[in-house]
């Protein structure tokens, strides 16, 4: 079945596929040489991974979903009220409504629980947003074993002066892949605020797709992959600014160790007519070994006149200068450098006004950074 | 334990940078309690000295020895110099960006603590012995809650060095300018924070470019650095033979055949 994910997955033509995948063209012709069979929607999830999302500040607001397919016995929406409308019923489809007056965040799991032979799940989201201001956690997790390989598809729309948080939190052994899609519209007044932290995964490909199709609509996104192994990471944001007074903010940071390969596109159009947008992006990656590799790609395209815009991108390595400064008072060389190389993610996160948010993402990148199995 | 008479011994020391030789034979005793300075021309050598004595890469020994407390200093990394002692106040402090400074320095307490087989402090021990010593040195606190020296002037950095010190007690500390970019409020401060530490088990290299700082720390020894040597060593009046007369007196006395006797 040699190169029909590609074809599944990438958009457009023939050649805009292939420069859209370039840098993970080989790990998608890896995984489509596997035969799938379709992933088990009814497993159980064990104990350990329950723990990873039976969060106490999410008790009574949690959807669970197994191999992409909405768990009866593990989510529990009790506490959700009647902002919220949820329809799951079309297979593996999701649709969430949100009017003005839900209190609290939603927290949706997606969990990957593999079979014996390698196995697929695809689902599909739908996020309305009609008014108010919403969180919703989003978290990736899966177990050991044979491949699993998802593909969610989420699209989202936030109405006029609504502000959608969303903080996905992506933590999945080196058997699982993902492809998440998103896109979202966001109305005028509208914001839509998103953090992202990535880490493990055979495959993790993430296209983001923003349309700030009202006037002073807003989008954040502040985001860091941390890689090891031969993890594989591709974080693909494609921002159009269409109506007047629009803003972006995307910050991202990525680290690469040992084998693994990290890749950061990310492209800003201010169409023409678009006059008064702010656009800025800014990608900083910290290379840990001389095997690792990171690609990062600012494109900015503007047709309109009044744009303020900046964009800058750079991969480098740990600062020697400030590893010899923490090491000259006391901290032995591998503290000093999973003390800079978290602090260089974290800075991402200052904004999360969550705390328990915040630790949770900190504490997920700083056990991938830690010096266990950490080349030097 | 015995205690070794001498503290710091380096002989000979000749150090190459980036291929380019720096130090061209040092020789310098330092005994617990000294307050040594080093002075010199910008280019003499002086941040080399501070610099590969702390450990740090890139300068590279080709000749000569530095016995530090009986130990091959030269042989042991830069956190196991600084767990036995060593403080390098750097002459630019590094901002790091997302570390808070108190976190920062109690991590560097404690590893310097475990290194020596000796129990780490909890946080309330460790805040305790930050207040001590941030009234000595008339720190805002608020500067512990920030990031490591980011965004902080020219003498809070050199303040938050000596606040270090404070807080880690090295054995011997060599201050690398630290008196440059100060204006003299905050030169005496730094000095009345370095004078508090003084202790007959202490010792102090203080290297600068100017006598003023020696006006406030009163060194046992000057030494002056030119060129990769020590060309002279004295008491405390050579720092202001030296203000008076400038370098280039120095470097006359340097001129071979020329009369020792004749220059002064």
């Amino acid at each position: 079945m040699s190169a029909t994910l590609l074809e599944e997955f990438g958009t457009g033509n023939a050649r805009e596929r292939e420069e859209s995948w370039r840098y993970s063209k080989t790990a998608l012709r890896a995984l489509s040489q596997q035969d799938f069979v379709a992933a088990d929607a009814q497993a159980v999830l064990c104990v350990p991974l329950r723990a990873q999302f039976e969060w106490p500040q999410t008790a009574g607001r949690r959807l669970v979903f197994v191999n992409g397919a909405y768990s009866q016995t593990h989510s529990d929406v009790s506490r959700l009220g009647s902002a919220l409308t949820i329809d799951h019923t079309a297979n593996q489809h999701l649709k969430l409504t949100i009017a003005a007056g839900l209190e609290g965040p939603v927290h949706l799991v997606y969990a990957n629980v593999p079979v014996a032979a390698p196995s697929r799940w695809q689902a599909t989201s739908e996020i309305r947003l009609q008014g108010g201001s919403v969180q919703i956690i989003e978290q990736h997790i899966g177990e050991a074993g044979a491949d699993v390989l998802g593909t969610l598809t989420s699209d989202i729309a936030i109405g006029g002066h609504a502000v959608l948080h969303v903080a996905s939190l992506s933590d999945l052994p080196d058997s699982v892949s993902l492809y998440r899609r998103t896109q979202a519209d966001v109305a005028s007044a509208a914001g839509c605020d998103c953090t992202h932290a990535i880490v493990g995964g055979r495959l993790q490909r993430f296209d983001i797709g923003v349309a700030l199709d009202g006037a002073q609509a807003r989008f954040d996104s502040h985001g860091a992959f941390a890689l090891r192994g031969r993890q594989h990471a591709d974080v693909h944001l494609d921002v159009r600014h269409v109506a007047r007074d629009t803003a972006c903010d995307i910050v991202w940071r990525g680290v690469a160790d040992q084998r693994s390969r990290g890749i950061f596109h990310g492209a800003i159009t201010v169409a023409a007519g678009a006059d008064g947008a702010d656009a800025q992006l800014s990608n900083k990656n910290l290379l840990l070994s001389p095997h690792a590799e990171i690609d990062t790609q600012p494109v900015l395209e503007i047709y309109a006149d009044e744009v303020k815009a900046a964009h800058g991108a750079t991969v480098g390595q740990l600062d020697e200068r400030t590893l010899f400064y923490l090491r000259s008072r006391g901290l032995p060389l591998e503290d000093a450098r999973r003390l800079l190389i978290g602090a260089f993610c974290r800075s991402v996160f200052t904004g999360l006004t969550e705390a328990f948010l915040r630790e949770r993402i900190e504490a997920l990148l700083d056990a991938r950074v830690s010096s266990e199995g950490g080349g030097a | 334990m015995e205690k070794f008479p001498v503290m710091l011994k380096i002989e000979n020391l000749h150090v190459r940078v980036a291929g380019k030789e720096i130090l061209k034979g040092i020789s310098l005793t330092v005994k617990p309690g000294e307050v040594h300075a080093i002075m010199g021309p910008n280019g003499a050598g002086k941040s080399t000295l501070g610099n590969v004595l702390a450990g740090r890469d890139g300068y590279e020994v080709t000749q000569g020895t530095v016995e530090y407390d009986g130990r091959n200093l030269l042989e042991l990394e830069p956190e196991q110099r600084a767990a036995a002692g060593v403080f390098l106040a750097f002459q630019y402090p590094v901002e790091i960006p997302g570390v808070n400074n108190t976190y920062f320095l109690r991590a560097a307490l404690n590893a310097q603590r475990k290194q020596r087989g000796e129990a780490e402090l909890d946080s309330m021990q460790f805040l305790k012995l930050v207040r001590e010593k941030l009234a000595v040195l008339q720190l805002k606190d608020e500067l512990l809650h920030r990031a490591v020296n980011e965004g902080f002037s020219g003498g809070e950095k050199k303040r938050n060095e000596i606040f270090q010190m404070a807080l880690l007690e090295p054995k011997l500390a060599i201050l690398d300018e630290t008196d440059s970019g100060l204006d003299i409020d905050a030169l005496k401060r730094v000095a009345d924070g370095v004078n508090a530490m003084r202790a007959p088990d202490r010792a102090f290299v203080v290297i600068t470019h100017y006598q003023r700082l020696l006006d406030y720390i009163v060194p046992d020894v000057v030494h002056v650095l030119a060129d990769g040597c020590i060309v002279e060593s004295g008491d405390k009046s050579l720092a202001h033979k030296l203000e008076e007369h400038g370098y280039a007196w120095i470097a006359q006395r340097q001129m071979p055949g020329q009369s020792r006797a004749g220059a002064v």
